[in-house]
């Protein structure tokens, strides 16, 4: 199992986000979903960006984030390039420069920036609830709120099954190499799918008689083993979350003054310079990857 | 005096796997295996140890698909009609591969997830955690991951989930077969200790005949579904030229007390030592 890592798990610490209950970082987070759902204000979205921002910071857990984010940054800056020449807005669309062939408009810069802080809201605030709780807490407080143990099982499943078929590749590519195969790039994996996904039925199907042998599906009373308690400064926070993320949600709901796609207005200069940076930033990470990918 | 009863017992079982086989995974199964018995199955792959394993606890004919004929009797309860997951209480099932058989976070974790099924109290579920990793020897352990265990340690911690729904048969299927040797002789000292000290019947399909002949005291020879040999390891390993027939091997000092009586070196009565300590006592007059 040695050199499998999975790029979003627990970063051990001891911070005071470490500390607590699984229970409020995840009402926090689906707080934050929820209210970046709602608006395409880039001004409350930066404001929740920059707060998960802090708390990646706070409890250190900066280097494991950006591992993530790296990856994740670039390809949300498509959203930009693509928005600026595409809004995903009701026309008539406002232009205000032209890059190439392509009009670049006004609501698209508006958007693809929303919708790249939203994404980055919303993932840095998962990112911390991840990689601040340790998975079993998770799903213990999940099944203490009434989460089927069944459904709790199957995300334990998946996440232990990750890194085995990650594993599984790995030695189907081997075997290929020495056997003077193409040993990577998508002609590699094509042909190594076949024996990864038979051993996986398999492995499915030899676990769950050997979960069927140890008493799982009870009807019975069950119990669990994971001790997971809620302390009086879980119960302050998860109520902060709770009125915080639910009233910022209505209140941008209800106010239309923040929508400010056609309010607010970018010089050329600044919508050609975003788009160029972003595209190139994007294929800069292309070529690393596809690098990355040949050398492997 | 009361005649002893048997803990586990085949009644006329033959088994056919669905998808239209003709050929019966095991057939006209009549068997009686006693309480704190170690028995050995021994067959060649295919035999249908396997199968006759999962009828123990009832997996067949509950969750297998295919036509069952016949009874099995459990602790007085027929698996036929008893839920698998019932049958856990009585019955523990190792499984050959044990990467297969782990799906928690954590080595604790592991081992209480059928206590949790069975809703034991988070005190008795600690105790014995503890309890089951000491007799396997996993102490320390708790909090590492089940897949970053080697696979000796894999499939201790197999026995050890196992062991934790406290039952009184264990059923081993090939247990060593993806572990290495230091591995096999940690697995095969768990099972015999258990046997020993607290009476648990084991069943273990295995193909190391040297180590069964030590431990075993019923040996078990299938063939194409049909058991052709049921009695003590002595008795079972004398019938020579039947397991060589069926490519079986035997244990190195029965080959050699036969081979001695072939040559006319030697006349060495049936049944033949199965063990080096039972060969080294036969031989001392002759030495």
């Amino acid at each position: 199992m040695q050199g499998i890592v999975i790029p979003i798990s627990m970063v051990p610490g001891n911070s005071a986000i470490h500390r607590m209950n699984p229970l409020p970082k995840l009402l926090w987070t689906f707080g934050i979903l929820a209210l970046s759902f709602s608006t395409r204000n880039i001004a409350v979205l930066g404001i929740a960006f920059a707060i998960g921002l802090l708390l990646v910071f706070y409890s250190r857990i900066t280097s494991a984030y950006l591992r993530v984010a790296l990856i994740l940054f670039p390809i949300s800056l498509t959203l930009i390039t693509l928005q600026s020449i595409a809004p995903a807005f009701p026309r008539p669309w406002t232009t205000i420069a032209a890059f190439g062939p392509f009009n670049i408009y006004q609501e698209g810069i508006y958007s693809g920036i929303s919708l790249l802080l939203r994404i980055m809201a919303m993932t840095t605030w998962a990112m911390v609830t991840i990689m601040t709780s340790h998975p079993s807490d998770i799903f213990t407080s999940l099944k203490k709120i009434g989460m089927p143990y069944v459904l709790n099982f199957i995300l334990v499943m998946t996440l232990q099954l990750i890194p085995i078929l990650q594993n599984e590749f790995g030695t189907v590519l081997n075997a290929q190499k020495s056997r003077a195969m193409k040993g990577s790039g998508f002609g590699a994996i094509l042909p190594s799918m076949v024996p990864v996904f038979v051993g996986a039925i398999e492995r499915v199907q030899q676990l769950s008689i050997s979960l069927e042998s140890r008493a799982f599906g009870s009807t019975g009373q069950k119990s669990s083993f994971r001790q997971v308690r809620m302390a009086f400064s879980d119960y302050f926070v998860m109520a902060l979350g709770f009125v915080t993320t639910g009233l910022a949600t209505y209140w941008v709901i209800i106010d239309k003054s923040l929508d400010w796609s056609k309010s607010m207005t970018f010089s050329p200069i600044f919508a050609v310079s975003l788009v160029l940076s972003a595209t190139i930033g994007f294929l800069v990470f292309v070529i690393f990857a596809i690098r990355a990918a040949l050398s492997a | 005096m009361s005649e002893k009863k048997p803990v586990i017992e085949f009644k006329d079982v033959t088994f056919w796997h669905g998808g239209g086989n003709e050929k019966p995974a095991i057939k006209n199964i009549n068997l009686k295996i006693y309480e704190g018995d170690y028995v050995a199955l021994l067959g060649l792959n295919g035999a249908g140890k396997t199968t006759l394993q999962l009828c123990i606890n009832g997996v067949i004919p509950n969750s297998i698909m295919g036509d069952f004929e016949g009874e099995v009797i459990v602790y007085g309860k027929d698996t036929y009609d008893t839920p698998v997951r019932e049958m856990a209480k009585m019955v523990g099932m190792v499984f050959d591969n044990p990467e297969f058989q782990l799906s928690q976070m954590s080595v604790a974790e592991e081992i209480a997830l059928g206590m949790e099924s069975l809703g034991f109290s988070y005190d008795e579920m600690v105790e014995t955690i503890t309890e089951v990793l000491d007799i396997v020897g996993l102490q320390g352990l708790e909090e590492r991951s089940p897949f970053g265990l080697s696979g000796g340690q894999q499939q201790r911690l197999s026995i050890a989930a196992a062991l934790a729904m406290e039952p009184k048969i264990l059923v081993m299927d090939e247990p060593t077969s993806n572990v290495d040797p230091i591995g096999k002789e940690e697995i095969f000292s768990v099972a015999a200790q258990l046997n020993r000290e607290k009476n648990m019947t084991v069943i273990m399909a295995e193909h190391e005949v040297e180590v069964m002949a030590a431990y075993a005291n019923i040996v078990i020879v299938m063939h194409e579904g049909e058991i052709l040999l049921n009695g003590t390891p002595e008795e079972v390993f004398s019938n020579v030229e039947l397991i060589q027939k069926l490519g079986l091997r035997l244990p190195q000092v029965t080959e050699y007390a036969h081979r001695l009586n072939q040559l006319n070196l030697a006349s060495i009565k049936k049944p033949y030592p199965v063990t080096l300590n039972s060969a080294i006592e036969r031989y001392k007059d002759i030495l």
